[in-house]
């Protein structure tokens, strides 16, 4: 029997050593994979936000070798559907950045991780008061943040310096009457005899994007689409009744906005400052790098200028602008939470808050950033926006905003349409509106 | 002699039974599951923030005026579209099904369109009828038609008409389809009796080749309602429902309000009314098929 007992033990230690060796080849297996994030983005599918987050990911890859970044665009259009899908699914991007508009919604539905315990350990509110409070409200419910807020900036007016020249106009528009007479100035056709081909201005109807652009004539007439308090629909009041129609005027009386205009997108509006078929638009800082790169015959950095956004005569101070931020969120259900952590501190960090703006033109979520970085400080353009965040504000931050939204935005289509009269089709928004907040409300 | 069990059923019949139940395991996991969580969101009872049976959804869907827009906007859609697909699939069909050389290739290129799919379908027309730079414009105004762009996405009525033109553009081939192969069954015995009798040519197209059409007629209409009462691609790649929601079909309603607004019991709703409505428009081809089976 002994030597049956021995060889047992022989071979118990043979297993030992052999589970020991397979214990330890799969550690340091286990240590040498990489883990891979997922990152998604709707600013990867414009070539110059795409080169420089790629940049960013293979600087962050070179800092933490065991993490792999795997980009995903995303098109503005379809970005929270696919998001929400996904999310719905227990699936989805670990990283993926969101604007103003679905933050509440995503943070009522679950589908964005609580950062609060990473917050903490970076230092809690020491750590956030980098931010302007503003963006924090944003990303957080005054208890929790779901996210880190990345770039800030407010709508402006963007025109073609040289086209208004052309036209006669000496400086840009102050006022809601000198920005339709310059429109109509703008509007003529470029080769005499020819067809109209150039027009005073556009304004983006498509869904994505709309409200950043009409809410800032409903608010520089000095109205807003929802009281103060986000309980009731204010397009009942008397100005908000002045820029309906003041847009509705420039649509179909003056026929200074581009034909076609309830197809107008985002990216559209762009194409139509780059080609020189519109003088002016509503913009922010984005719009020069992307239209220098749909054009570079333009020179755009030169030629595109911006200004405040008009106001009715005698108005001085006020909300006038809308803001956009764009935050980064974790998904909920994300493998690598730690990673992904890491990478959302990454790209919020100073030293990328200066990269965003010398490639993307864009200010800082980071009071600091803004205050200090000097390329910030000695430029015009970036001064003027940084002063313009002071007269903005976000969109209601309510999870009915898109369906708000989107009621507006059809009443408005179908006033330009006709299938509407005016009146009409303000009143109907305004009831409509009204209905969805009723129902939020029980 | 086939083994018959106590029961009354041949092995036979578990046989049938059983090669029949992972397709039947397969529907009900990927058409019942659904079809059912939906009837359950519609009446409020799951996916909601605050559970419990509810006919509210329902309430508003008779109360609401988009909804009754969406309605009419998909019965005019509807029509207008499957309309184009006999008349263009019946005329092709009888181009393809006559002795011409090269029927193949012609046979191909008519097959074409419906090869695209719906969602590009809509984004090429969409890029076709913009307003600026669109190649129809640029047609239209270099041929003197108009003198300024025509905004076809922005005008509700055109809006409609190209998109009801596009979408029947898109899908008449399968309406040729189907025509086709019932041509191709006549036989030609009958149009050679025709022809003997000293029946012309329209003649025979009334009394020979439409009365044996029928049957296939009646499939390709019952088929291609259904089709075109839940197409989303096309409208949502077009107009997206606008200019405001004068486009805005069924399909494209119960899209929004449940993946962009959340409304998830409403957009239930919605569907559930959908899904009654096609049933219904379904019973005519049921039968037929039945009686075809039996």
């Amino acid at each position: 029997m002994k030597p049956h007992f021995q060889s047992m033990r022989g071979l118990r230690a043979v297993s030992l050593a052999a589970l020991a060796a397979t214990s330890l080849s799969v550690g340091t297996a286990a240590q040498a994979a990489p883990v891979t994030l997922t990152y998604s983005d709707w600013h990867l599918a414009e070539p110059v936000w795409n080169r420089s987050l790629r940049e960013a990911f293979a600087e962050f890859e070179r800092l933490n070798p065991d993490i792999k970044v795997n980009p995903e665009a995303v098109a503005l259009g379809q970005r929270d559907v696919r998001y929400s899908t996904a999310l719905r699914a227990g699936r989805g991007p670990d990283v993926f950045s969101l604007d103003v508009n679905p933050v509440k919604q995503f943070i009522q539905q679950g589908w964005v991780m609580d950062l609060s315990r990473f917050v903490e350990r970076e230092g809690g509110g020491k750590w956030l008061a980098d931010f302007y409070p503003r963006t924090l409200e944003v990303v957080g419910d005054g208890k929790r943040t779901y996210g880190i807020p990345k770039t800030l900036v407010p709508m402006v007016l963007y025109y073609n310096s040289n086209m208004l020249k052309e036209a006669g106009i000496a400086q840009p528009p102050r006022t809601w009457t000198e920005f339709r007479d310059d429109a109509r100035k703008l509007t003529k056709a470029s080769k005499p005899g020819g067809p109209i081909d150039q027009w005073g201005t556009t304004i983006v109807m498509a869904p994505a994007g709309f409200d950043l652009r009409f809410s800032v004539i409903l608010r520089g007439f000095g109205g807003d689409m929802l009281t103060p308090d986000n309980k009731h629909s204010a397009l009942n009041t008397p100005v908000a009744k002045e820029a309906f129609n003041f847009v509705l005027d420039m649509i179909l009386v003056d026929k200074t906005m581009t034909p076609g205009i309830s197809q107008v997108d985002a990216h559209g509006a762009r194409q139509h400052l780059a080609t020189r078929r519109v003088g002016m638009a509503f913009e922010s800082a984005w719009a020069h790098p992307i239209i220098a790169d749909l054009n570079p015959a333009l020179d755009a950095w030169n030629v595109l200028k911006i200004s405040p956004v008009p106001q009715k005569e005698g108005a001085k101070g006020g909300i006038r602008s809308t803001l956009h931020l764009k935050s980064l969120f974790i998904n909920p259900k994300t493998a690598n939470p730690e990673a992904a952590w890491k990478l959302v501190k990454f790209l919020t960090d100073p030293e990328r808050m200066q990269r965003w703006y010398v490639d993307n033109n864009l200010l800082s979520a980071r009071k600091s950033v803004n205050a200090t970085f000097d390329r910030i400080q000695k430029n015009a353009n970036a001064r003027l926006m940084a002063q313009e965040l002071e007269y903005a504000a976000f969109m209601p931050l309510i999870p009915e905003w898109p369906e708000i939204n989107e009621a507006f935005r059809q009443n408005l289509q179908a006033a330009v349409a006709g299938t509407k009269s005016r009146e009409q089709a303000l009143g109907d928004a305004h009831s409509q509106i009204e209905a969805i907040l009723a129902r939020a409300a029980r | 002699m086939r083994a018959v069990a106590a029961s009354g059923v041949t092995g036979e019949t578990r046989t049938g039974y059983a090669l029949v139940a992972p397709a039947f395991a397969m529907l009900v996991l990927v058409l019942g599951l659904p079809a059912l969580s939906a009837v359950l969101q519609s009446f409020n009872l799951v996916m909601s923030r605050t559970p419990g049976f509810s006919l509210a959804s329902y309430e508003r869907l008779v109360t609401d005026p988009e909804f009754r827009q969406t309605i009419a906007n998909t019965v005019v859609y509807v029509s207008g579209v499957v309309a184009i697909h006999l008349a263009l699939g019946l005329s092709v069909a009888l181009l393809l099904n006559a002795d011409i050389r090269g029927k193949w290739f012609f046979r191909v290129v008519a097959l074409l369109p419906w090869t695209v799919p719906d969602v590009i379908g809509g984004i090429i027309w969409r890029f076709m009828f913009d307003a600026l730079p669109g190649m129809v414009n640029a047609v239209v105004i270099r041929g003197g038609l108009a003198d300024a762009p025509v905004d076809w996405l922005g005008d509700p009525q055109l809006a409609f008409a190209a998109l009801v033109l596009a979408e029947g553009w898109r899908g008449y081939p399968f309406i040729m389809l189907i025509l086709l192969a019932g041509l191709q069954s006549i036989p030609r015995t009958l149009y050679e009796a025709a022809a003997m009798d000293g029946a012309r040519a329209w003649q025979s197209f009334l009394y020979v080749t439409l009365p044996n059409l029928k049957n296939m007629f009646i499939i390709a209409l019952v088929l291609d309602v259904i089709w075109e009462c839940r197409l989303f691609g096309m409208v949502f790649g077009m107009t997206a429902g606008g200019p405001g929601n004068a486009t805005q079909v069924l399909s494209v309603m119960t899209y929004r309000q449940y993946f962009e607004f959340f409304n998830t019991s409403y957009a239930s709703a919605a569907a559930v009314v959908l899904a009654v409505f096609m049933l219904a428009i379904s019973i005519p081809y049921l039968r037929m098929s039945m009686r075809v089976t039996a």
